[in-house]
């Protein structure tokens, strides 16, 4: 048997912690003081900058279960397995978020917490999909046969992702239209000053991404570790 | 080549003589999709909304759920009789079986669907014959499409405790595209309009079944792995 | 402009999301620390 090394003092990466803190005090110093109002929607218009990056951020955590799926199918290794699953876990949070603060944001602009706008409608079968997949993975007991379909479903809920954009965009669309990237080039829809605003904070949840990755992950490495000495324990007797 | 589709024949004709013997999931997706339709029927208000409006989304409601019956039936007959091991074990290629699970139950939901568009059309007083061409063909695809990721996830979710529960949750959001399309699609049709006029619709369905077809392909050896 | 209320609340949903996410992470490690430690003593008696 593989000897791994356990970690008696956990090893926190404090440089990456320090980066993310410093970043996000950044974003909201600049959400809050830095970036002009809006003209026609005032200040409710500054959910935005934490709206779209939720946004992108459940989006990049999706990517990476559909990449750790594949991957895991490929080469069968545990690594990719806690990858997805942590990935996974992350992309749900930030997409309910981004559930909660759009029907915030469209109260007062659109009138109604909820319409059956293409965008939100999207996002909100996103959101099922991938609850579905962690509903599956928390009803299989740990194991090959967990990963495997785990690793099934994460693929065929993000081939499903184009797919279900297509549908609902012809289904019905009134959200307003992408600002960052237009037909008119990158960052052309925006001012300079939102633009930087929207960057920053951008970064700072890709950042808190990673943060929450590792956490995550090292959890789930622990667990089996657990797991391992509780069998080998078992073994023995 | 040959070989292979013996081993889809041998799997469909296997599932279409049990199937005749006891008719037992026929007649209960049949009675399932027909109370769905008659439960609609009493939640919308026909005298004030058209019929032409609200039927192909009952239809497809109907179709669907009672689908997922079939769906859920078709891998864990074979669970319980042990017979998913035997299939497992015999030299059939894994993708042989999904195809010849993906064909049996396509043929049960058409079936089905046959046995109920007579009913739907004195239910709803629709004029389906004049359509029935066009009709037919997006009803293939929709089923088509609903089959190939059902078939993949109900091989998935046999092997889970709460199998009944897991397949639709699985399902449903997976499907959304097709359902709107087959939905969209069914009512344009209705309204009298061909199927070049909504070529986007047609050409969104063909890639979901391809594509999910294809997924299966390769990854049901991982799903059918003892 | 009188909705810089729901800016506060979508603002505070997020980080309260964000913070929650993070204790909830905290606890469970503790607590799997917690049994591979006692699991090792377990391991450390057994061996004498």
């Amino acid at each position: 048997m593989k000897e791994v090394e356990t970690e008696e003092t956990p090893q926190e990466n404090y440089f990456l912690l320090l980066l993310t803190a410093a970043v996000i005090f950044a974003s909201i110093a600049a959400i809050y003081l830095y970036v002009p109002t809006e003209k026609t929607e005032g200040p409710i218009q500054r959910i935005m900058y934490f709206h779209v990056p939720c946004a992108w951020l459940s989006f990049f955590a999706f990517f990476v279960v559909f990449i750790s799926s594949i991957l895991f199918l490929w080469k069968k290794d545990r690594e990719w397995d806690i990858y997805a699953h942590a990935s996974a876990e992350i992309g749900v949070i930030f997409c309910s978020l981004v559930l909660i603060t759009g029907p915030i944001w469209a109260r007062p602009i659109w009138g109604a917490w909820w319409v059956w706008d293409a965008r939100l409608t999207s996002t909100l079968i996103l959101w099922l999909i991938y609850v579905s997949y962690l509903m599956l993975r928390s009803q299989t007991e740990a194991g090959s046969m967990r990963a495997r379909y785990a690793a099934v479903l994460g693929i065929v809920g993000f081939l499903d992702i184009p797919l279900i954009h297509f549908s609902v965009l012809w289904w019905r669309s009134f959200h307003p239209l992408p600002k960052v990237i237009t037909s008119e080039g990158f960052g052309k829809g925006l001012d300079t000053a939102m633009m930087m605003t929207l960057l920053i904070s951008v970064a700072a949840f890709t950042l808190l991404y990673f943060v929450l990755m590792g956490q995550r992950v090292r959890q789930e490495k622990l667990r089996d570790e657990i797991d391992r000495i509780k069998k080998e324990k078992l073994y023995s007797h | 080549m040959r070989q292979y589709l013996n081993q889809i024949k041998a799997i469909v004709l296997k599932d279409l003589v049990t199937e005749l013997k006891t008719k037992e999931l026929f007649s209960s997706m049949f009675i399932f999709a027909l109370l769905v339709i008659v439960i609609f029927i009493f939640s919308v208000d026909l005298s004030i909304v058209k019929a032409n409006e609200v039927g192909p989304g009952i239809l497809w409601v109907a179709f669907l759920f009672a689908g997922t019956m079939g769906l859920n039936r078709s891998f864990m007959l074979e669970k319980e009789n042990g017979c998913l091991e035997g299939l497992i074990l015999t030299p059939a290629d894994r993708t042989a079986i999904y195809f010849g699970k993906l064909i049996s139950n396509l043929i049960f939901l058409l079936v089905m669907e046959l046995f109920i568009l007579p009913l739907f059309m004195i239910f709803f007083n629709i004029d389906l014959i004049s359509f029935l061409g066009p009709l037919l063909v997006v009803i293939f695809m929709g089923t088509l499409g609903f089959c190939a990721i059902g078939t993949l996830l109900s091989s998935l979710s046999s092997n889970l405790k709460t199998r009944e529960i897991m397949l639709p949750i699985l399902l449903y959001p997976l499907i959304v595209p097709v359902v709107i399309a087959v939905v969209r699609m069914t009512g344009q049709i209705l309204g009298g309009e061909s199927l070049g006029s909504m070529m986007n619709w047609v050409g969104l369905t063909l890639a979901f079944d391809i594509i999910f077809i294809g997924v299966s392909i390769l990854t049901i050896d991982h799903i059918l792995e003892e | 402009m009188g909705n810089l209320g729901f800016l506060f609340a979508a603002n505070a949903f997020v980080w309260a999301g964000v913070i929650y996410y993070l204790f909830t992470l905290k606890k469970r490690n503790l607590s799997l620390e917690r049994d591979l430690q006692m699991l090792k003593e377990v391991i450390e008696k057994d061996s004498k």
